[in-house]
């Protein structure tokens, strides 16, 4: 082989794994209250004790977000760590709190986008902790109200300082998500259920969720409460299971 | 002109297949399937709920859809195609995912299972389980005869 050849097929080849090593795509992440976020707890979704409840805020501190792709899919019943083979940090939200009532039109809350290597992410990793500036510092979670029974209204504003550490498993929903292929983007999301929060009257009292729900009932008399929220499983991804630790 | 040659045949074709026949066949074998139970963490099978299986080579898009039974059971023969096979089970706001790994051993499948998923209120278990019978496909074949027209 000629040294132009050489020289012309070294090229090509660095070509080829530089092209190789650049297939990434873009992952967006998104933040979701729900409809219970956005319009609140309305008949016949009150809560499990018939609380009519209306959000004008809903805010939540996040940290440590990463997105994963496990392999095997990662099992959040059994809990155990996950073994991811790439990993996608989110550096930008080192400390973000958002609002689930400020939405964009799909009612999700933009968090941020990075590049990622192609491949299925099927896992996420996130944590609600206390922020720690502006007006709510050291709570994790602040809920801004107006509860409604029975003909009488009470403002409330529940907040919470434990720390959540989620771990979760593939996005559950309509479309199957994470899928990022070269130059391409995808998106995943972390979902918040408020009815783990309140329970809801539309479901059985023998759901487990409403055993476990708080209620709104040790909070009618209005005014700010501190919720416990232990053992609670408020964030999901869709309709995905989370295996959840608070500290 | 052809077209008006083509079209009466085609429609000619159409009626006259079915007239033509005389009998049916059943052909009949055995093979591998994936078999599936979605339940609640209460235990509560869940019985009519939605199913999507997506299958390795185009993992984002339905390859198959349905319903689980009664007993909240699903059933779908994933035939040679290797790889991880994922199913999906929803139910009002209830989801988890399962997984089947199918590989290929020269004429015998191999498969190993996981589960994964709690539901939105609940968990709920998703085992997904191999209906072990023959090792490769259709062991025996047999062709029912058609009975004799009356």
């Amino acid at each position: 082989m000629s040294l132009p050849s050489a020289c012309l097929c070294t090229l090509a080849a660095a070509l080829i794994i530089g092209t190789a090593a650049a297939a990434k795509g873009s992952l967006h992440l998104f933040a979701n209250g729900e409809a219970l976020a956005r319009e609140g707890f309305i008949a016949p979704a009150l809560t499990r004790d018939g609380w009519e409840l209306r959000f004008d805020h809903v805010f939540v501190t996040l940290a440590g977000v990463s997105a994963l792709q496990t392999d095997p899919p990662y099992d959040a019943h059994a809990g155990d760590k996950p073994r991811a083979t790439d990993t996608v940090v989110f550096d930008a939200i080192d400390q973000m709190t958002i609002d689930l009532t400020d939405t964009d039109a799909q009612g999700r809350v933009m968090l941020a986008t990075a590049p990622a290597p192609a491949g299925h992410y099927n896992a996420v990793v996130w944590s609600v902790v206390p922020a720690q500036s502006g007006d709510w510092a050291g709570q994790s979670m602040v809920l801004v109200g107006t509860a409604t029974r029975d003909g009488a209204s009470v403002d409330f504003t529940l907040t919470s300082d434990a720390t959540h550490d989620y771990t979760c498993g593939e996005y559950v929903g309509d479309a199957r998500n994470g899928f990022v292929t070269a130059g391409s983007d995808a998106a995943l999301e972390l979902t918040f259920h408020l009815d783990h929060l309140f329970g809801r009257l539309d479901k059985e009292d023998a759901d487990p969720m409403n055993i476990h729900a708080l209620g709104f009932d040790a909070f009618a008399a209005g005014g700010t409460h501190q919720m416990t929220l232990t053992g609670l499983h408020i964030g999901h991804v869709g309709e995905g299971h989370c295996a959840v630790s608070h500290r | 002109m052809l077209s008006a040659i083509v079209k009466p045949l085609i429609a000619a074709l159409l009626l006259a297949g079915p007239a033509a026949a005389h009998g049916a066949f059943v052909d009949m074998g055995t093979t591998e399937a994936v078999a599936i139970q979605a339940r609640y963490d209460t235990g509560a099978l869940m019985a009519g709920a939605q199913v999507s299986v997506f299958a390795p080579d185009n993992p984002a898009q339905p390859w198959l859809t349905g319903m689980t039974d009664a007993d909240g059971r699903f059933v779908f023969v994933p035939g040679d195609r290797a790889g991880q096979w994922a199913v999906q089970v929803r139910q009002a706001g209830h989801g988890a995912m399962g997984y089947v790994t199918v590989g290929t051993d020269g004429a015998a499948i191999t498969v190993t299972a996981s589960r994964t998923g709690l539901s939105w209120a609940q968990r709920l278990l998703m085992v997904a389980s191999v209906v072990w019978g023959c090792i490769g496909t259709a062991l025996y074949f047999r062709r029912l005869r058609p009975a004799e027209p009356a």
